[in-house]
């Protein structure tokens, strides 16, 4: 998929943002009527709660096309359903040690509160985001080295995993 | 282990012919020597087929789930078996009156293909029954062999060749989806992988798609797993899942105090079920 900028044949990068209906959303809202510039390189998506943000939806949205996913709700304490992000918190705390851990760039998926009078924070937090992504380049830059391939090579499955059978079998396939 | 089998016999035939429970779940001879299976036993006069030896290498409680309505079950439960019926009580699958468990402690099992002790018993926290209506056998001890070694080994690499490791893994993965049927969290109706109209877990043969399925269930288990390692012995092509379950295991012993495994008890709530008001804040 050819991502860059027609003009300036820069690498444009695509982020979903998922942002509460109460509090980021508000705040990104803010931000429009205070004309605060951003790059348009993240796509909002609203949804009621950051508790509403199933972690399956990020690791989607990392395999179909995006390069970075925030997500964003109010802060603990504020939530409009009472605790819907302190629910949020702590399951994007496992989640995101879970995808760093199976090699996913860490800057690739972040979590933030932001409320909605922090119309500074959210264009703030756009433009911090926007730009680590574009210095890692697309998702498809995640992909190991052929010498961290090789480092690995057989030491993942136990050796009675029968490589000629799982051949054929993915050839049957 | 000579004795415990015969007791488990007799306890077997006894609570058939006199009704207390309609079924023994169990082991049962296998083709060969080192082979057992998962059997459940029906009559009293088939209790002489049960077997008890280090050959035991499956989880059976899962058995359990097939045979509620049946009025009471028993279940030969060592470790792994009796957290998983609490697990099974704490997800309302079953009720405990529905079970009758016969605990046996055990003294770890013996993988057939290395004949050294089975990678699950060696990493079990476990051994004797944490649930239990009659403890046949006595008490073992309790050894808690250091299980994060593989996560420590994985931790220490580079992000690349740690991406490389799980490329590696899932893309050897073939979807049979046995490490969900045999795990004792693995209980939904309808499983996500395969809510069709949904979609989320697509249907093509590929890496992506079996670290999409890897991840999840990884995730969905991940506050709940008793670590039995049942996933990591049932899966045919010898993939260390394990690993992936352990590392979420310490980040959550770690962030949410202490975690033990899942199914100690038999309520919850489980650490990605609830929250305190003063969990630390990463995400300013
Ligand atoms: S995920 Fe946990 S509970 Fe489920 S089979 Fe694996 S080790 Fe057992
Ligand atoms: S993988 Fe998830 S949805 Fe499927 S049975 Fe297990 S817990 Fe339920
Ligand atoms: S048991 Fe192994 S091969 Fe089968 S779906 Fe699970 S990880 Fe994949």
């Amino acid at each position: 998929m050819p991502r860059d900028n027609e003009q300036t044949g820069e690498f444009t990068p695509k982020i979903l943002a998922f942002c509460c209906n109460w509090c980021t959303y508000a705040g990104a809202d803010l931000a429009g009527l205070n004309r605060m510039n951003y790059p348009a390189d993240v796509k909002v998506l609203r949804v009621p709660c950051s508790g509403r943000v199933n972690p399956q939806y990020v690791l989607k949205a990392l395999q179909s096309g995006c390069d970075g996913v925030l997500v964003c709700g109010c802060h603990p304490g504020d939530c409009h359903y009472s605790t819907g992000n302190y629910y949020a918190k702590r399951r994007m705390m496992i989640f995101k040690r879970m995808v760093e851990f199976a090699g996913l760039s860490p800057e690739r998926f972040q979590i933030r509160w932001i409320s909605g009078s922090e119309a500074g924070k959210f264009r703030d937090t756009v433009v911090e985001v926007s730009e680590q992504i574009r210095a890692l380049g697309p998702m498809e830059n995640d992909a190991p080295s052929r010498a961290a391939i090789d480092a690995v090579a057989g030491t993942v499955a136990s050796p009675e995993a029968d490589e000629e059978l799982f051949a054929a079998a993915k050839e049957a396939i | 282990m000579a004795d415990v089998q015969d007791t488990i016999r007799e306890r077997a035939a006894a609570l058939l012919s006199s009704g207390e429970v309609s079924a023994v779940i169990g082991w049962g001879a296998g083709r060969f020597d080192d082979v057992r299976f998962p059997l459940v036993v029906k009559r009293a006069e088939d209790a002489g087929k049960l077997v008890f030896d280090a050959s035991c290498v499956q989880m059976t409680a899962k058995r359990l789930l097939e045979h509620t309505g049946e009025g009471k079950v028993a279940l030969v439960a060592r470790g792994c078996e009796s957290r998983a019926v609490n697990r099974f009580i704490a997800d309302h699958q079953l009720t405990r009156d529905q079970v009758y468990v016969i605990g046996v402690p055990c003294p770890g099992m013996v993988d057939p293909a290395t004949g050294e002790t089975l990678k699950r018993c060696a990493e079990c926290q476990v051994r004797n029954p944490v649930v239990h209506d009659e403890l046949v056998g006595d008490p073992v001890p309790e050894p808690k062999p250091y299980r994060f070694a593989e996560v420590d080994r994985v931790e220490a690499m580079s992000r690349e060749e740690r991406r490389a490791f799980f490329d590696e893994m899932y893309g050897k993965c073939i979807r049979c989806y046995a490490c969900r049927n045999a795990c004792p969290c693995c209980t939904c109706r309808e499983c996500f992988v395969e809510q069709d109209k949904v979609g989320w877990q697509g249907k093509a043969f590929n890496v992506n798609e079996a670290r999409y399925y890897g991840m999840i269930r990884a995730f969905h288990t991940g506050d709940r797993c008793i670590e039995c390692g049942e996933c990591e012995r049932a899966c045919p092509m010898g993939l260390p899942l394990m690993v992936i379950m352990h590392q979420q295991v310490r980040d959550i012993d770690k962030l949410f105090g202490p975690y033990e495994g899942g199914g100690l008890t038999d309520s919850g709530p489980d650490p990605l079920r609830t929250y305190k008001t003063d969990d630390i804040e990463e995400f300013m």
